[in-house]
């Protein structure tokens, strides 16, 4: 159980910098996920908690304690790799109790916490088999529970799950909440995936090229997206994006590409003929009368719902519809977006502009 | 068994058949030198017409003047071999780990130059290494050759080790490191065990570069008692009328042992101790 807090924390290899200042806290108990493309910084973060990597500025500190200069054995944090990166010459009971052993326990605390361990994650029939012979998932699971018997203040997480199959990532990822909703101990968990992010998260951080660019709850980042990027990223399939002015004299609205009219709920103020680019999330499109001309190009099915790709305003834009309509390609079709579901951004800066 | 497997297995034979007679040959007149009585060693025919063992006989029993100090001879030899065994394990494994794993400032460096020294044919340095050993008061004491032999096989010893340690997943590192081992824990209960294949690969070559060793076992020791069976085995030829059969007899004896340890070791040379590991 323990609170985690970065400041202004850098990170440079040689001359190239890859984290720009990062700041942020996680709550006592929190299960927060780093998220980004690749190259965003969000492992190389996770690994200067960890104390693999050097910290080049600011600081990092577990529960008010600023453990820049403290070896990671003394940092009570425990870490599972993407790669399990079990030791293969011992069994699963083995690798479990390691870091017990290390730290000379009790032989009896020692069998009692494994067996604990090895409970919650139902891998005692395997304690005395060797890593070479289990499933992937189960080599995952080991990994977990090396981590478990720690019981340490943080655990971290470096995409656990992309070694996996489809279906099992499913399966661990609800594994990995459970145990957390059990646990309550404060996890740290890397992933490049946002249906990860979104599904595991308390708090998700999107990370893009060495800085933040918003923390915050799942819902938040979906409702509220910060900026552009933030907005693009979370969501599947992504927000569109068209860019144009805005229309604040007399009703708001906003002129889209090729003067395609789209309805904006209220325009921000002296915002007149500003460019800007309007978001609509695939999900938040109906057909309607008074939409805006689109060209279905694709109709892509999925069963519970039916992905519509089409040309709106010679842009091309997806909308997701859950009730069936009877599409083809080249049919016209009118698209409104709902605007109080519309978000606004700068075109300069990708900054949002409406509440 | 249709044609296809037929024309593989004879184009196996055309190979393995040939293979086979060059390596047997020189064994074949070994063996049969040794069996052979003195009288007819010489005679060349293919098989003795009385087989005898009496040459095995008297080398046991060191009945011959050349054979005074068979036993400690062959005792010199084995000790010479296992210790420079040992002290090329350590040196090698200890400098693979700080090479490999904690990537010691110019440990890289440190292992080209040494690999460099291969470059200088081991006749050249016959001498420097006499006077260097004259230096440290080392001549005639059979730590001169454990130390000479160890020189030359460490470097070929630390490369060999350096590439199967930058095999190892370096996450079991970082995940000791995690679970709290020191770098003594990490390469105690870590490294060595995932190692050990590479290791016995790496003994068992610097034991039998040992074993085999003439040139300088001859140059830096030169007392009967002290020199190794291979010297031995030269000094037979200091005479004319060699004994061809008794150091043939003592050849075979001698070639024996490093089979021996070929065979018991063979079994640990086995990849594959790092499978489940780390995902690959």
């Amino acid at each position: 159980m323990a609170t985690v807090s970065f400041n202004t924390v850098e990170k440079s290899f040689g001359a190239t910098k890859v984290l720009h200042g990062v700041s942020f806290d996680i709550k006592d108990g929190e299960f927060v996920v780093l998220v980004g493309p690749s190259g965003c910084g969000k492992s190389t973060l996770l690994r200067m908690l960890a104390g693999l990597e050097e910290i080049t500025a600011g600081t990092i500190a577990i529960d008010g304690k600023v453990v820049n200069d403290v070896e990671s054995k003394d940092r009570d944090i425990a870490m599972v790799f993407q790669s399990y990166a079990l030791y293969p010459h011992m069994t699963v009971g083995d690798n479990m109790a390691f870091s017990l052993k290390l730290r000379k326990a009790d032989p009896k605390v020692m069998a009692e916490r494994v067996d604990r361990a090895s409970k919650i994650l139902n891998l005692d029939p395997y304690l005395k088999r060797f890593p070479r012979e289990l499933s992937g998932g189960q080599r995952q699971r080991v990994a977990m529970g090396r981590a478990i018997v720690r019981d340490p203040k943080v655990f971290l997480f470096d995409e656990p799950l992309s070694n996996l199959d489809a279906k099992l990532r499913v399966a661990m990822r609800t594994e990995i909440k459970e145990l957390h909703q059990r646990l309550k101990t404060t996890t740290v968990y890397v992933t490049h995936d946002q249906i990860e992010a979104m599904t595991m998260a308390d708090k998700i951080v999107v990370m893009h090229d060495g800085v933040v660019e918003q923390m915050g709850t799942p819902l938040e980042l979906y409702d509220t997206p910060a900026n552009q990027f933030v907005a693009g990223f979370i969501g599947s399939p992504a927000m569109n994006f068209l860019k144009g002015k805005v229309k604040s004299n007399g009703s708001a609205g906003f002129e889209g590409p090729n003067g395609v009219k789209l309805p904006l709920a209220s325009a921000p103020a002296n915002s007149e003929g500003l460019p800007a680019v309007y978001g609509v999330r695939p999900e938040h499109f109906t057909i309607a009368d008074d939409g805006a001309e689109a060209e279905i190009i694709v109709v892509e099915p999925t069963g519970s719902e039916t992905q519509v790709f089409a040309k709106l305003g010679g842009e091309q834009v997806v909308a997701v519809f859950r009730e069936r309509h009877q599409f083809s390609p080249g049919d016209k079709i009118r698209l409104k977006p709902d605007p109080s579901l519309v978000h606004l951004f700068d075109e300069a800066t990708g900054k949002r502009l409406n509440g | 068994m249709n044609w296809r497997t037929v024309s593989t297995e004879a184009k196996l034979l055309l190979i393995g058949i040939p293979v086979l007679i060059w390596t047997m040959l020189p064994i074949y007149h070994l063996v049969l030198f040794a069996i052979s009585p003195k009288e007819s060693a010489l005679g060349g025919q293919l098989w003795p017409d009385h087989p005898t063992l009496q040459n095995f006989r008297i080398v046991f029993s060191e009945q011959h003047h050349y054979l005074d100090h068979f036993w400690l001879q062959m005792w010199n030899s084995l000790i010479i071999a296992v210790a420079v065994g040992v002290l090329t394990l350590v040196v090698a494994t200890g400098a693979a780990f700080a090479i490999s794993r904690l990537k010691v400032r110019g440990g890289r460096t440190m292992m080209n130059l040494a690999l460099f020294t291969y470059f200088i044919p081991a006749a050249f340095l016959a001498v420097p290494m006499y006077k260097t050993m004259g230096v440290y008061g080392l001549l005639n004491n059979q730590w001169s050759l454990i130390l000479a032999m160890v020189t030359i096989a460490a470097p070929y010893s630390i490369w060999v080790l350096k590439q199967a340690s930058d095999k190892l997943p370096l996450e079991l590192d970082e995940a000791a490191k995690m679970d709290g081992a020191s770098p003594l824990q990490l390469f105690r209960l870590v490294y060595l065990p995932l190692m050990t294949p590479s290791l016995v690969a790496v003994g068992t070559y610097a034991l039998l570069l040992a074993w085999n060793e003439y040139l300088y076992a001859f140059l830096l020791l030169s007392r009967d008692t002290q020199i190794t069976l291979g010297v031995a085995l030269g000094n037979f030829l200091a005479a004319d009328d060699s004994p061809w059969e008794l150091l043939m007899t003592t050849g075979l004896i001698y070639a024996l042992p490093p089979a021996a340890i070929y065979y018991a070791f063979k079994r640990y040379m086995v990849g594959g101790l790092t499978a489940g590991a780390v995902k690959s």
